[in-house]
């Protein structure tokens, strides 16, 4: 036992102090639409490579309309990979999180709607979060407790595990993961909701005390991502329950999921 | 691989079945069907790494069962009536496993017409579990929503004071239609369907469904290629091996040993984060190569993680598992006996706790692949403790491995021309069998007389492991099963697909 403790200390604090910080440069984070417009009006090799059919290309006068519905997009990017005039680009930040359900289509029509999305534009923004980590305030204003219902196929499990880990520590957020619905402030919701799940799922939310909110976790969540329209009705958590706050990302990375949950307390 | 083809009569089943199955290198893969009106036998020679695909045509969705002989087919025998109406007429436990209540009678979702009326229906949607009776004995219901972050699943204990008597697992739950989806979708996007089936493993499936894909086009990767898959299949194999210590070390009430187990995964997540973009390796392992090749500063970076996690995984392993409390509490827990595990085919760690030494990288590795080469671990107990152990040794092995594929790496390209899999050969068969972190992942595909698929199977581990778990909980403290659940590591997702 000792010894174990002698290893422990010797691990200091490994917790991360920068908050939310984008992804690095080797990961493909999801993608997101520039005022480029497509070089190739012709091209629609993105709407074909797309494996939910997430993007959608309109054809305009002389250029296209784009959309893109984060909801559905599996982060394969294989449409960033493909797109060759810059129109489609990979956005790393963290702060994905969205309130509702249209927010998450994104537009290249409709650029101003979406700027919040691109890391680049978020440098001032990143600033105000180190100073308010210093206070930690606005953060900790009270707790939070969450009830995790899977459905799917365990990454988004993985994923919100992982946000309790000593690196993301969600737990210094005032977040915790509780045991039962009849203490839970919000209910995360991660997977497709098959058939079976669909009444489990709802005697969960029953269960738990008003004011209650409800998060859905992942692509398979908000919209079946690709299990949709399948004969096990697994076309995810909206078609139950009222969702509050939307987390794409297959699977959402542990930052975003704690800046989800954060979204749903307005403390972003 | 591709398969030998033969057909066999139904009466000489189950004796061609178990004359296979009398030497311990011939293995059962799979039993399964097309679409109800045939059986399919998948079955491995582990020497010759050789597959034969047994085709036995039945009448009137019937014939009888294989499992009072072959205790192995049991749960295959389930799955197919799940799926496809066929009953096996005689068999000891007989009931749905992934289409309860919720679906109509008569719906079986793979038959050639799903709705079409079969000959009876023996068992009722509505589940049955086994009763215990006795004085004082009780029932415990779980699930399907557990206290933690888990995949949903129902647990039925029937226990005597603080022991389990009887345990019986409820599964499907997470039953989302994954084998039909593969034969609607585009065969580009199978991929996707298939990495979704259990994202934990999804570079095993991913690997499996490549190779299954290559088998049926018969082309040959580039050695680039190769590597790169091994170290990805390896990473994730870390990735799953150290997350279950991260469950058992919980689960024990050592929290801060779970802390330091879950940032030491975190650094095996970014190995996957050099290699593909992506913490689960999604949409890396493609049919014809690798999505796209990491460059030299991702391997050195690679190589780096995977030194400095050998060194730190061995010093905290070895203060864990030599701990009084934690002896105290895994050795002689959830043993199983080698008899039985030969007996029910269990695969992975699992089997090599009990000191079956197979392990399909091995034999079922391309030729020119590091990982035929590797050192297999195993235990003689079959406890707890011993499949811990079996898990830190591969976490070791693996590591190592790593770091060789770091050295052997050599310039070169890294996939083949992308049209190469827009169409795939005409009535052919693939299999593909890869050793996922739970164990043996077989994957088989079949193309109909216009190329498209007629019929892609993904055979689990856990379909052959969640027996083991129900067995080797029984006559153990009920405050034991945790630590004996983790220590299988099941997978729900994979096996209800």
């Amino acid at each position: 036992m000792i010894k174990l403790l002698q290893y422990l200390i010797s691990q200091g604090q490994r917790t991360e102090k920068n908050l939310f910080p984008d992804l690095p440069k080797t990961c493909n984070g999801q993608p997101y639409l520039t005022s480029n417009n497509c070089k190739d009006i012709n091209c629609k090799l993105c709407e074909e490579l797309c494996p939910t059919a997430a993007i959608q290309i309109t054809k305009m006068k002389e250029e296209n309309a784009i959309s893109l519905d984060l909801g559905s997009c599996i982060t394969c990017a294989e449409c960033i990979n493909i797109c060759s005039s810059g129109t489609i680009m990979p956005n790393r930040s963290t702060k994905t999180a969205r309130e509702e359900r249209n927010k998450l289509i994104l537009s290249n029509k409709n650029l101003p709607d979406t700027t919040d999305y691109h890391s680049q534009n978020n440098s001032l923004f990143q600033n105000d979060l180190e100073k308010n980590h210093k206070k930690l305030g606005k953060y900790q204003a009270h707790s939070i407790a969450c009830r995790v219902v899977s459905t799917g196929c365990s990454a988004c499990d993985l994923e919100i595990a992982a946000a309790g880990n000593p690196i993301f520590d969600m737990e210094r957020f005032g977040i915790s993961i509780v045991a039962s619905p009849r203490f839970a402030d919000v209910l995360l919701v991660t997977g497709p909701v098959p058939k079976a799940m669909h009444e489990p799922l709802l005697r969960c939310y029953e269960a738990m005390p008003e004011p209650r909110k409800v998060i859905a976790v992942g692509t398979c969540a908000t919209s079946g991502g690709v299990h949709k329209n399948g004969y096990t009705e697994a076309n995810g958590a909206s078609n139950i329950l009222p969702i509050d706050v939307f987390i794409p990302g297959c699977p959402p990375h542990p930052w975003s999921v704690i800046h989800g949950i954060l979204t749903a307390f307005n403390r972003v | 691989m591709n398969p030998q083809k033969m057909t066999k009569e139904l009466n000489s089943l189950s004796v061609s079945l178990k004359k296979w199955l009398k030497t311990p290198e011939q293995r059962l893969g799979l039993i399964s069907s097309v679409n109800g009106q045939q059986l399919i036998t998948l079955c491995l020679n582990t020497t010759k790494a050789e597959t034969e695909f047994w085709e036995t045509e039945i009448q009137k969705n019937s014939y009888p069962s294989l499992t009072q002989q072959l205790p192995l087919c049991h749960w295959f025998e389930r799955l197919n009536f799940d799926l496809f109406g066929i009953i096996p007429e005689g068999h000891p436990r007989f009931k749905h496993v992934l289409l309860h209540e919720e679906y109509e009678p008569g719906f079986f979702p793979l038959r050639k017409n799903p709705k079409e009326q079969i000959k009876y229906d023996p068992c009722h949607r509505q589940y049955q579990f086994m009763q215990v009776e006795g004085d004082e004995v009780y029932e415990i219901p779980v699930g399907p929503i557990h206290a933690g972050i888990i995949e949903p699943g129902h647990f039925r204990f029937s226990c005597l004071g603080e022991i389990i008597i009887n345990l019986e697992i409820h599964l499907g739950y997470l039953h989302r239609g994954i084998e039909k989806r593969i034969c609607e979708v585009p065969i580009q996007q199978v991929r996707f369907v298939v990495e979704a089936a259990a994202t934990d493993t999804s570079a095993s499936n991913a690997l499996a469904h490549a190779r299954a894909f290559e088998s049926i086009n018969k082309v040959t990767i580039p050695q680039r290629a190769i590597l790169l898959r091994s170290l990805a299949l390896e990473s994730e194999r870390i990735a799953n091996h150290i997350t279950d210590l991260i469950g058992l070390a919980g689960d024990i009430g050592l929290i801060a040993v779970a802390a330091n187990y879950s940032v030491l995964r975190g650094q095996t997540l970014s190995i996957n984060d050099w290699l593909s973009g992506n913490r689960f390796l999604r949409s890396f392992i493609v049919p014809g190569g690798i999505s796209r090749d990491p460059c030299k500063n991702s391997i050195i970076a690679i190589k780096k993680i995977s030194s400095s996690l050998l060194c730190e995984i061995e010093k905290l392993t070895k203060i864990f598992l030599s701990n009084q409390v934690v002896e105290e509490r895994m050795c002689n827990v959830g043993s199983i006996s080698k008899s039985l595990a030969e007996e029910f085919a269990f695969v992975g760690p699992t089997a090599r706790a009990c000191g079956i030494t197979y392990d399909a990288r091995q034999c079922f590795s391309p030729t020119d692949d590091p990982a035929r080469g590797i050192e297999v671990a195993t235990a003689k107990t079959g406890d707890v403790m011993a499949r811990a152990q079996i898990r830190f040794q591969e976490v070791l092995s693996s590591l190592k491995l790593i770091i060789q594929i770091c050295d052997l790496l050599e310039p070169g390209p890294y996939r083949l021309g992308i049209n190469e899999f827009k169409e795939l050969e005409t009535n052919a068969i693939g299999v593909s069998i890869v050793e996922s972190p739970r164990g043996e992942l077989i994957h088989l595909a079949m193309t109909d007389e216009n190329g498209k698929i007629s019929r892609y199977i993904i055979k689990d581990p856990s379909i052959n492991n969640w027996t083991a778990l129900s067995i080797a909980v029984r006559n153990n403290l009920l405050a034991d099963f945790p630590l004996c659940n983790k220590s299988f590591s099941l997978s729900y997702g994979g096996h209800d697909l």
